[in-house]
């Protein structure tokens, strides 16, 4: 609607209407009606899925903020819904998910760009599109099943043999297994592909011109890369880290899975936890009334928080942007 | 004739660093191609462990799902509980089956048209509600699914009083899926090139026509591809489903039934007492994994296909 | 006139691919062929390159020049299905399979771009010293002194002593366009290929960096590949005339003092090109 060239003058449409100028966006036809009411049905959508939730946990909210945001232990059904354990869980999961998935993904992301000979890149970037299609319940599966036995019956016996195990891990290996460790290993393998994938786009659209001029220079290949395409694609590499960390905190059901399920506070990863969005799925089943806002209220927690990471990335990989038009 | 040229005398200034810079440079060259040498391979070798969790995955699912897919029974019948007696008796999925494709469906319907007009949208329009419309479907996008399950739960289940019901899943679903038909559609839009678009207003057809008739079909196969993975992803998702689709246990196409539905199956099964219901999941997920790749990968090659047929 | 006089001039004027010794050679081509894929690009190439002297290469476009430039501090590794055959050699060492590495070769023949290219994420000294400090070199009072060096012969010193903290992007485009150059010349190469250095800025620029190439020749030697003729007849003394053949590859037609060239040339299509007949 923003591109309109009027005809010339002396010429009728196939329609034998004259033709009309339409300027700027108001064109009255229905097609125009039609997009309209849909964007308009969409932001009710959008405003009604903010809306409700909110409206459902204001009671929690007006009331009950402190003890959701600091007090440690969740007591159904009536109270008092302490949310710390689920915030430092949602924290300390996403962060350390977020360590993983930046060193493993950021080598990964140079090696398909600047390391794999051509013909190997399309395959390597399927693998990774692949591994974001697995749907997170499989990886939960997969974690659950597979990975906390291995942690049961293979690393915690071998932390415990360590002079001092006591002291330095306490008592691991509740729970089957599971545990905000393990939880962190699960969502970083799943955040990896968010990070890789945008990485991969900031990194290789850093001009070849000075791809060229640095091993012009006789810089070596890896110079090139950490001197030259690192330090421009800088911005955009920060807006994929919040986006792949706003991805680790909303993950629900392969936390759920693995983490445990403990609300409450510990003392390292070791040992079972749980976060905000695995706990809602966990409780929700069960819950009545007052219980229902506080999970709302927690929605609400969860949703500001992912919102605010994935506005602070989305303005990052903007600004990425403009540093490369200059160029 | 023949020139005898001229030589100019070459006066050269300047070099009297050259012998330092070259001395030093000399020295370390060296030492930095073992660098560089080094910190590629350790970035094939980050390459490669990203490889590790999905070849790991793809062998357990294989190998612990196959055995249980091969079963028409697994398709066929109703789930049962095993018992005591008979700890085999696990059933079938077929009402997940017939519950994901039912979710999807309805979900299907209430959001590609929507989301696929909210797409032209954006990509036609300059308007500030254009522009925070682009915002919102981004940001929608990346939001934590287990909330678009609270939204239905407060709207559909409860407000609307419909109940635990395929509907309240499907809506759930849709709110999922709408983000990504937008950014999809907006972006397959965008791409098609504005001279289409001038060519058809420069013959005098009115611009809606020119945007339907022309740009319109010029972008299917990008809204089409969008869709496909907006699909694929909500197959796969049993957050926005937990919490509102009542979990029936018969095969149901009716909106207001409750519904399974094939990720739910698993999560509630995963952590069952029984070994046989733990085997079972791993061959729903073998089907849902099969199936989300298929649909992926489909989806790339039919956009990369028509790509290179432009 | 001389009998045996004659035959020697009839044999210069017979084999318009060598040219007569003059200088010592900074660069030879000898039989330098460029191919893609097996798709030959460029191809008998045979000229010396002579020291403190700036060569220029000229042609239509599609007629290899840059190609060719390219293969002279080895560009085309990074292509892959990219050969290039023949010898060339830098003071007597073959730049391919000599006793040299890519690295080593890369210092002591550096590049200018067609577009200004300095790093956006560096200052305007950071820009200058980036040679030195990727071939490990640290200390600041080398790095001081090549900056000042190079920046003066660069003709920018001036202009940005007081602010070379600053960013490069700051710069105008014909300012960034030698800070290119100083960039380029701050490692104290023997020789600097320069690739249409002057076709994305103005022609106030433009002059600019014409009018350094008199005083660059005294320290390097110049290899420019230029489409503007006028160019190369006002800033250059050796031309090598290149022209696309039937088979879409390049060759080399003629290589003559850039006197010879314009006024006097050997071949008819280079006096066409000059003629400006095509192009």
């Amino acid at each position: 609607m923003s591109i309109v060239i009027p005809p010339p003058p002396d010429f009728t449409s196939h329609e034998e209407e004259v033709p009309e100028f339409n300027s700027g966006t108001s064109s009255r036809s229905w097609y125009h009606y039609v997009l309209i009411v849909a964007s308009l049905l969409f932001a009710a959508v959008s405003v009604g899925f903010i809306g409700t939730i909110l409206w459902n946990a204001w009671p929690e909210i007006t009331h009950h903020s402190g003890t959701l945001l600091t007090k440690n232990g969740w007591q159904s059904p009536l109270g008092p819904f302490g949310g710390l354990a689920m915030i430092v869980g949602t924290l300390e999961t996403s962060l350390v998910a977020l360590i993983i998935a930046v060193i493993i993904g950021l080598g990964t992301s140079i090696s398909i760009v600047f390391i794999l000979p051509r013909r190997f890149r399309n395959i390597a970037a399927t693998l990774v599109e692949l591994l974001a299609a697995v749907p997170s319940v499989v990886y939960g599966l997969w974690g659950f099943l597979v990975l906390a036995p291995w942690m049961l019956n293979t690393v915690i016996p071998w932390l415990n043999s360590w002079p001092f195990a006591k002291d330095i891990w306490g008592n691991p290996g509740q729970q089957d297994g599971q545990s905000l460790l393990l939880a962190s290993i699960v969502l970083g393998v799943m955040i990896l592909p968010t990070f890789v994938a945008i990485s991969r786009e900031v990194i290789s659209v850093v001009p070849n011109d000075l791809i060229e001029a640095s091993l012009s220079l006789g810089a070596t290949r890896w110079q090139m890369i950490r001197e030259v395409i690192l330090p421009t694609a800088k911005i955009g590499l920060f807006g994929a880290t919040f986006l792949a960390l706003a991805r680790a905190t909303g993950e629900t059901v392969a936390v759920a899975l693995v983490a445990g399920g403990v609300a409450n506070v510990q003392s390292h990863l070791l040992y079972p936890g749980t976060s905000i969005a695995s706990w809602i799925a966990t409780e929700f089943g069960e819950a009545q009334g007052n219980e229902i806002a506080a999970l709302m209220a927690l929605g609400i927690l969860l949703m500001l928080l992912n919102f605010g990471l994935s506005l602070i990335s989305r303005w990052l990989v903007g600004r990425q942007r403009k540093v490369l038009a200059v160029v | 004739m023949s020139e005898i040229i001229e030589l100019q005398e070459p006066v050269e200034t300047g070099h009297q660093m050259r012998d330092e810079i070259r001395q030093i440079s000399d020295r370390v060259r060296a030492r930095r191609q073992i660098r560089s040498r080094i910190m590629v391979v350790l970035c094939g070798t980050a390459f490669l462990i990203s490889a590790v969790p999905l070849v790991l995955l793809l062998f357990q699912l294989f190998d612990r799902g196959l055995p249980v897919v091969l079963h028409t029974s697994f398709y066929t019948q109703l789930p049962s509980t095993p018992t005591l007696i008979s700890p085999n008796a696990t059933g079938g999925v077929s009402n997940a089956i017939i519950g994901t494709l039912v979710l999807t469906l309805y979900a299907s319907i209430m959001a590609i048209p929507v989301g696929v007009l909210v797409g032209v949208y954006l990509a036609e329009s300059d308007s500030k509600l254009a522009a925070s419309l682009r915002v919102i479907s981004q940001t929608m996008a990346g939001a934590p699914s287990i909330l678009m399950g609270l939204f239905a739960f407060s709207f559909v289940v409860r407000d609307l009083g419909i109940g635990f019901s395929a509907l309240a899943g499907s809506f759930a679903l849709a709110v999922l899926m709408l983000p990504v038909i937008i950014i999809s559609s907006e972006i397959a839009v965008r791409g098609v090139p504005h001279t289409l678009r001038e060519a058809g207003l420069a013959l005098g057809a009115k611009p809606h026509k020119v945007s339907m008739k022309i740009v319109l079909p010029a972008a299917v196969t990008g809204i089409v591809t969008g869709i496909i993975l907006a699909m694929s992803r909500a197959i796969g998702e049993t957050a926005p489903v937990l919490l509102v689709i009542g979990g029936g246990y018969i095969n149901s196409w009716k909106p207001l039934d409750p519904v399974a539905a094939l990720p739910l199956s698993i999560y509630e099964n995963a952590k069952s007492e029984w070994p046989s219901l733990r085997t079972e999941v791993w061959g729903i997920a073998l089907v849902l994994v099969v199936f989300v790749f298929v649909l992926s990968l489909s989806a790339r090659m039919w956009a990369s296909r028509k790509q290179q047929a432009r | 006139m001389d009998q045996e006089f004659m035959a020697q001039v009839e044999a210069v004027v017979e084999t318009p691919n060598e040219a007569p010794v003059r200088g010592t050679a900074a660069m030879q081509l000898k039989g330098v062929a460029v191919s893609f894929h097996g798709r030959t690009a460029v191809r008998d190439c045979t000229f010396d390159v002579t020291k403190n002297r700036v060569t220029s290469l000229i042609g239509p476009s599609g007629s290899g020049k840059t190609t060719l430039l390219r293969a002279l501090n080895r560009l085309h590794d990074l292509t892959p299905g990219a050969k290039v055959a023949g010898q060339i050699l830098l003071e007597g060492t073959d730049i391919y399979r000599g006793d040299i590495t890519v690295t080593e070769l890369r210092t002591r023949v550096g590049m200018v771009f067609q577009r200004p290219n300095p790093f956006p994420t560096m200052s305007i000294y950071e820009n200058a010293v980036s040679g030195l400090r990727f071939n490990g070199i640290k200390k600041k009072s080398i790095l001081d002194e090549a900056a000042e060096a190079s920046l003066k012969s660069a003709a920018l010193w001036d202009s940005v002593q007081g602010r070379l903290k600053v960013a490069a992007s700051n710069l105008s485009g014909g300012e960034q366009q030698r800070l290119c150059i100083a960039r380029a010349l701050a490692m104290d190469p023997e020789v600097l290929l320069m690739d249409e250095p002057t076709s994305a800025l103005d022609p106030i620029a433009t002059l600019k960096i014409e009018e350094l190439m008199t005083e660059l020749k005294k320290r390097v030697t110049v290899i420019i590949v230029t489409h503007n003729m006028q160019q190369a007849a006002r800033i250059s003394d050796d031309c090598a005339f290149l022209l696309m053949g039937e088979d879409r590859a390049g060759e080399l037609i003629e290589f003559e003092t850039t006197e010879k060239i314009f006024n006097n040339p050997i071949d008819p299509r280079t006096l066409d090109y000059t003629l400006g007949r095509f192009g």
